[in-house]
């Protein structure tokens, strides 16, 4: 750790940060009038967007200070903040390239050196970032070490390898292993054990020992701000819900990105209060709440305020969806007095390392619970693990609990995949049938 | 020496009483399943028309993926004992629940983790544990399982490994009088035969005192399949020879280097899993994968290579890049073809081979 470079970050963290926070409120002044469609927006998001800021801005002085990993959104990133590892969630920002509609840019960089256009976007993003330099946040710092977890996809291991090879830096990798039915006591010894042999090779990249208590204190943290999270999820099932799961999308960068810190946690509680205050004076997310949807995959990012608004208009709000609840559908297994297996469970058990069986009964359990009226599925060109076997699940969950449905063929960040006619033509299919369906 | 044809010869086995199960890509201890009786019969590229399985697939999926689907939603016959599903990548790990949880069939799905990444012993005791599991399953269903056949099981597994690496080494030093399409005919027959036949068939394979006549030119080739049956003919008719290979469906399940013979089951299968050629499919470190191209690009003193990567296969695409740059680096010819497993060569496709083709013939003639 170098003085000079602690110094500068200080000065970043307490002077820089604030300024560059005065700038953005600045220029915020004149905010975007907000569509009759909408209910008031949240108050909470101008914290949020201080938050993911200060986080990028600072991330830009953080080499020197601490060590720098880039991390999967389903790694046990508990681990690396024992060591005050400063994380950088390459999902993350390659979502924010896709809202701010940069994607097919950035693809182009690495399909130009030679990936190919079929690989997922998020890895392509940020492969082309890697390879240019480019950043709508600014400035990144590089990787010391590159941390990723199957339990996502193993599409992260093969994008993690390429930037590990390209770069020379470590990679440690956790393998989950895929719940056909149910974990065995074997898998989760396997995974226990993954995460202590981790260790070590933690201690020496970082140059910080580990401490036990210190690390029960963080998973604690992000138990309690993963359970935060899922509550205010849980308060989505009040009508009118008090937000829309695009606004949820957008929440959702600090448990992704800032588990484990109190950051994060304190996040969560200001937007839980304010949710909660939502749903005790009746303010919905949309002006007038007449159907309620759940979203299947991860967000179009280039078209999430498209999508938003068109579905508003028609008063219909989404208000449950599998993605966001990923992050809170497996806490409970979290235990700080048995921590190493109780993480195998909390992360080798999540909807994309889990089998469909369980992913059909969690949808129909969520379309229960949060009355939903329809559902419409992204099927995604990049995400293979979400994407294989939507179909099967719609055939099964507009048979069995006869709700509309609709597939959205599209990209989470790649725009050039975005067919406009066909998805209007199939949106507009579903919102008669839905119409019909409740009316009929 | 006669193949049989894959879907007569396992129509008389199913006919004959014989147990076969139908095996997904790629890795998966044979060895239990040959102890339990039960023949493996694996299902790569079934052909025929893809009609149904669109109906549960993107399109932006794998053939491999899409021809299995096929396959299995026919409920063929042949395939009594029910389905395994390795895991490989995330299609097929999808389409193994898709298939057992969603759609169904009449017959029990199986499934079997291969550990992926970096291997050390956490690995090793992890995935003796999964074979023990694997075991416990078919026991489940099939008995108690008797350790002397599972022992003969692998020992007839230690042959088969043992005759295709002379084989492959014997086609590397041009000691084999066997064109593209005869050999990889002869490598793709384990998929169906018994391994007693498939032995059989091995040991009628003549291995050549003396080289033979050198080819006109020499690549390896890489990917998941070998190239199509009508790539390979016209590599034969330009007098081109596969000298190596890195493929899934090939050299990728063939351990690095001979082992000793058996002793213990599940040590033996343990150690062989570990030694196999490092492989996209199992996120193995890329300079292992790349160190050991070059060594059998030398060995086998090809001159190029010849990339066949099936459409949408994430695995191979990843690795793809950086394994060009570097051969490419060392300044041998590579030449990359996407295939969807089509029974034709694209004219646009055989315009590309002949030029490559062309370009390993200058690097030979002096
Ligand atoms: S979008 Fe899907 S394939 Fe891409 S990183 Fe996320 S989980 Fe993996
Ligand atoms: S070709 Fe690739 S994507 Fe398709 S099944 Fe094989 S490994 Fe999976």
């Amino acid at each position: 750790m170098s003085i000079r470079a602690e110094i500068k970050y200080k000065i970043m963290k307490d002077y820089g940060a604030p300024a560059l926070m005065a700038l953005q409120d600045f220029k915020r002044r004149k905010p975007r009038p907000i569509p009759e469609a909408f209910g008031p927006p949240l108050d909470s998001n101008k914290r949020l967007k201080e938050i993911l800021s200060r986080h990028y801005f600072l991330s830009r002085y953080a080499r020197g200070v601490n060590k720098v990993a880039w991390v999967t959104s389903g790694a046990p990133v508990e681990l690396l903040r024992a060591f005050d590892f400063y994380t950088i969630y390459p999902e993350n920002h390659s979502a924010l390239v896709g809202a701010k509609k940069q994607g097919a840019d950035y693809c182009s960089i690495a399909e130009g050196s030679g990936f190919s256009q079929d690989l997922c976007s998020y890895a392509r993003i940020d492969l082309g970032h890697m390879l240019s330099g480019k950043t709508p946040a600014g400035k990144l710092p590089k990787p010391d070490l590159l941390f990723c977890s199957n339990n996502i996809c193993q599409t992260v291991l093969y994008w993690y390898k390429a930037i590990a090879h390209e770069l020379n830096i470590p990679l440690i990798h956790f393998d989950a292993p895929f719940v056909t039915t149910e974990q065995t006591e074997a898998d989760i010894n396997y995974m226990a054990q993954q995460l202590q042999d981790m260790i070590p090779i933690l201690e020496r990249v970082s140059g910080r020992v580990f401490y036990l208590d210190v690390f029960e204190n963080i998973l604690k943290r992000s138990m309690e701000t993963s359970r935060t999270w899922g509550a205010i999820l849980d308060a989505m099932k009040a009508q009118p819900a008090p937000m829309t799961i695009f606004d949820a999308f957008g929440h959702l960068a600090p448990i992704v990105s800032l588990r484990g810190l109190p950051v994060a946690q304190d996040y969560y509680h200001i937007l839980m209060e304010e949710v909660d205050t939502r749903v005790t004076q009746g303010i919905g997310a949309i002006s007038d709440e007449r159907y309620r949807l759940i979203w299947d995959n991860i967000a179009i990012w280039y078209k999430v305020r498209f999508l938003a608004t068109f579905f508003a208009e028609r008063k219909m709000n989404f208000v449950t969806a599998t993605y966001t609840n990923a992050w809170a559908e497996t806490t409970g297994y979290l235990n700080v007095k048995d921590p190493w297996n109780s993480m195998a469970k909390t992360y080798g058990q999540i909807i994309l390392n889990n089998n469909l069986k369980h992913r059909l009964e969690l949808m129909k359990k969520m379309i229960k619970t949060y009355s939903v009226d329809g559902m419409v599925m992204h099927s995604t060109r990049s995400c293979k693990p979400y994407s294989v076997g939507q179909f099967d699940l719609r055939k099964a969950i507009t048979t069995d609990l006869d709700l509309p449905a609709v597939i959205l063929d599209a990209d989470i960040a790649d725009e050039r995949v975005w067919s406009e006619q066909q998805i209007h033509t199939r949106l507009e299919a579903f919102c008669e049938t839905l119409e019909g369906s409740k009316h009929g | 020496m006669m193949i049989p044809n894959r879907k007569e010869y396992l129509k008389a086995l199913a006919n004959s009483g014989q147990k076969i199960m139908g095996v997904l890509p790629a890795l998966y201890p044979r060895e239990l399943l040959w102890a339990f009786d039960i023949h493996a019969a694996e299902i790569w590229d079934p052909p025929g028309e893809i009609l149904h399985a669109n109906a549960h697939l993107q399109t932006t999926i794998c053939p491999i993926v899409k021809r299995s689907l096929e396959f299995i939603l026919k409920e063929p016959d042949i395939i009594n004992a029910g389905y395994l599903f390795p895991h490989t990548c995330d299609s097929l790990q999808n389409l193994g629940t898709q298939v057992k949880d969603l759609i169904g069939v009449s017959l029990p799905v199986y499934t079997f983790y291969n550990p992926k990444g970096s291997f050390n012993n956490t690995t090793t005791r992890y995935y003796r544990d999964i074979l023990q599991n694997f075991q416990l399953s078919m026991e489940a269903v099939y008995g108690p399982l008797a350790p002397d056949k599972f022992l003969a099981a692998c020992v007839l597994s230690h042959k088969i490994d043992s005759h295709l690496m002379a084989i492959q080494q014997a086609r590397m030093t041009d000691h084999l009088s066997l064109n593209n399409a005869e050999y990889f005919k002869l490598m793709r027959a384990q998929e169906y035969l018994l391994p007693t036949d498939y032995l059989s068939l091995l040991e009628q394979v003549d291995i050549l005192d003396q080289p033979g006549e050198s080819p006109r030119a020499r690549m390896m080739v890489s990917g998941i399949l070998p190239p199509t049956p009508e790539i390979l003919e016209f590599l034969d008719e330009l007098g081109v020879s596969i000298v190596a290979d890195d493929l899934l469906a090939g050299s990728r399940r063939i351990p690095k280097f001979p082992m000793d013979a058996p002793v213990s089951p599940l040590d033996y299968l343990t150690d062989r899993f570990f030694i196999l050629p490092p492989c996209s499919t199992r996120g193995g470190d890329l300079d292992e994968r790349l160190h050991h191209l070059s060594k059998h690009m030398n060995a086998s003193q090809a001159q190029g290579i010849l990339f066949d990567i099936v459409k949408f296969c994430e695995p191979e695409l990843f690795d793809h890049r950086l394994l060009v740059k570097t051969l490419r680096g060392k300044n041998y010819p590579v030449l990359t073809l996407e295939t969807e497993l089509e029974n034709h060569i694209s004219g646009q496709d055989k315009t590309r081979i002949e030029a490559f083709t062309e370009l390993l013939f200058e690097m030979v003639s002096p």
